[in-house]
């Protein structure tokens, strides 16, 4: 029974993803773009954040590389596959991840999370000095978009939004599912238990800092394809997106859905995109009513939408049992 | 005097200006951290509406003074209500819940200020007195560069005398290092906390209108104080006034000879400092290692 509803789930989910684009028009499957790329980017940055307690303060610099790898590979390499680059991007961020590792997996805590910040200073700064490779603050913008094409068998123009759409949703979809798939076999155990008790996890003959740095250029890369797809999705990338704020937008929204928890960073993504939507057709007064929101959220579900959804369900279990009593 | 040691005396009065600044902020943030384990992302943010409450009451009676003494007052208020009424709320759920809500603060004081005082520049005149330059033995000073470096030192005086000869320091200090301890021994705890957290703000707050006639007044003029505070007192080590001084006096002198030196590269300096230090004592200069 229980697997029949979850097949209908999935393909109702199929289903309402394949329509978005009917009924909403485009303005409204861009916006959906924009929230899965949030998710996903929230998503990658919990794996570290969340399930194993990497405190990465500054996740925007793997969003940002994923970027300028797509971004600068379609610019200079004539030719350049979709997915090519694509890859390349998501390669660029993990080498990122994969270079720091050595160095930060030694560190926890707060030096951890204070150490992201610097590094992403200083990359923030390098792609503003470095005019010649990342355009300074234009950034790179207007680089060819190429067809997805697979030789021989289909070509798919990617300058419509509409197949646009469909490609960021199929490779955001795949990200989610693999950091799903990532969490529920027993690596995603060991990675729970480096967060509850890394000495234990010591003792039962798991290899901690390795693997502390296996997520972390797990999450680098997922989150280098959230920046790529992001990049093809605006055709540019600026320096805007390695900043402090930048990185401070997933953190907040993986806490206010929830940390820790596989669906919290989804839901807090889709509740500060539409927020933000909603206020900026109201009013131009976004930080206020963003401030104010975060203070009735916490105030309400300090620990995020699914605290409180499991607050909730914890307290029907028990006056359920009460009353069978 | 040649120019060369004219420069150098003058950025490094710059510099101790600015460091003085940025430890009166951070050694706010550095007491409310080391006492409640409490990460106050709004710091900044109640820095800046220091700033513009001295604005609005020189704009009212025309008296630096009284902005002065009254601005950090206000924000502290604000400060403590805040934690009486927002923070509390959120006790014995740790610190994601607190992090979101002083996230959200910062965001309501800054939508605040842009809705009541708009979003220029404004501009804050100090009193003649200390406008302008003072000659001694052949050098310029700017008065009021020299001011603020006097009055800060004047409030860190007063603030050490309180915590360190006082009745009331001394249960502060022992809240540092065990507050439920001290809570058990029945002194009024929530109280103390509440008192420290207008301290540290309005420790923010004094900060605020002493970098105002520098900076002039405009909402994101906490953007950077902000963040240099929070790294002052990772670097410094939390709850260690002693670091967060040393911490800040060597950023401001950091920033003003980078700004001389390598301009290009000025902002980068603070950070690398931060990332050498956080490697190699990763708990900060004069930090306690954290309990896992």
């Amino acid at each position: 029974m229980k697997k029949v509803l979850k097949w209908i789930f999935w393909i109702a989910l199929g289903v309402v993803l394949i329509l978005i684009p009917k009924f909403c028009g485009i303005y409204y499957t861009n916006f959906f773009v924009g929230f899965a790329i949030m998710a996903v980017f929230s998503q990658a940055l919990n794996l570290e954040l969340g399930y194993t307690r990497l405190l990465n303060f500054g996740p925007a610099m793997f969003f940002g590389m994923g970027g300028y790898g797509t971004a600068l590979a379609l610019q200079h390499i004539p030719g350049m596959p979709l997915l090519g680059a694509l890859i390349s991007g998501v390669f660029l961020a993990a080498l990122l991840a994969l270079i720091l590792c050595p160095l930060i997996v030694r560190v926890s805590g707060v030096a951890f999370a204070m150490l992201h910040v610097a590094f992403s200073m200083l990359l923030y700064m390098l792609a503003l000095k470095l005019r010649a490779i990342t355009g300074g603050e234009d950034g790179i913008a207007g680089f060819p978009t190429p067809p997805f094409s697979i030789p021989g068998v289909i070509s798919i123009d990617m300058k419509n939004p509409l197949n646009f759409y469909y490609f960021a949703i199929v490779v955001l979809g795949i990200c989610m599912w693999l950091m799903w798939f990532i969490t529920q076999t027993p690596f995603g155990q060991v990675m729970v238990g480096i967060r509850d008790n890394p000495k234990r996890i010591d003792y039962l003959g798991f290899r901690v800092p390795e693997s502390k740095g296996l997520v972390y250029i797990l999450g680098g890369a997922f989150a280098g394809a959230a920046g790529a797809v992001f990049a093809l999705f605006q055709n540019l990338i600026s320096v805007d997106s390695i900043t402090i704020v930048n990185s401070f937008t997933p953190i907040l929204m993986t806490m206010v859905g929830g940390i820790g928890t596989f669906f919290g960073p989804i839901l807090g993504a889709a509740f500060f995109q539409v927020l933000e939507e909603v206020a900026r057709h109201y009013t131009d007064r976004i930080e206020l009513v963003m401030g104010l929101m975060l203070i009735i959220v916490v105030l309400f579900a300090p620990m995020g939408f699914m605290g409180l959804y499991r607050d909730i369900k914890a307290k029907l279990a028990a006056t359920s049992s009460d009353i069978k009593i | 005097m040649s120019p060369n040691t004219a420069m150098y005396v003058s950025q490094g009065i710059h510099g101790i200006a600015y460091g003085m600044v940025l430890f009166l902020v951070s050694s706010g943030v550095t007491l409310i951290i080391g006492m409640m384990n409490i990460l106050n992302m709004a710091h900044a943010a109640f820095f800046m509406l220091s700033a513009y409450f001295c604005y609005q009451v020189i704009a009212q009676t025309g008296n630096f003074w009284l902005g002065l003494l009254l601005a950090p007052i206000f924000t502290a208020i604000c400060g403590m209500l805040m934690e009486r009424y927002l923070l509390r709320a959120l006790k014995g759920y740790g610190a994601i819940g607190e992090l979101i809500l002083t996230v959200g603060v910062s965001f309501l004081i800054i939508g605040l200020v842009k809705i009541v005082w708009g979003t220029s520049y404004l501009q804050i005149k100090v009193p003649p007195v200390l406008d302008g330059l003072i000659r001694i033995s052949g050098l310029d000073y700017p008065i009021y560069r020299l001011f603020v470096i006097a009055l800060s030192f004047l409030v860190l005086g007063i603030m050490a005398l309180l915590l360190y000869k006082t009745r009331v320091g001394k249960i502060v200090r022992a809240a540092v290092s065990d507050s439920d301890m001290v809570n058990a021994l029945g002194i009024n705890i929530p109280l103390v906390f509440t008192l420290v957290f207008g301290v540290g703000i309005w420790l923010a707050g004094i900060a605020g209108v002493a970098i105002a006639p520098i900076l002039s007044v405009y909402p994101g003029l906490a953007d950077q104080m902000g963040m240099d505070a929070f790294i002052v007192v990772v670097v410094g080590g939390f709850g260690s006034l002693k670091g967060a001084f040393i911490v800040s006096i060597i950023f401001g002198l950091l920033s003003s000879f980078g700004v001389q030196f390598l301009s290009q590269l000025a902002p980068l300096l603070m950070f690398i400092f931060m990332a050498i230090v956080m490697t190699f004592c990763p708990h900060g200069f004069f930090g306690e290692g954290e309990e896992e």
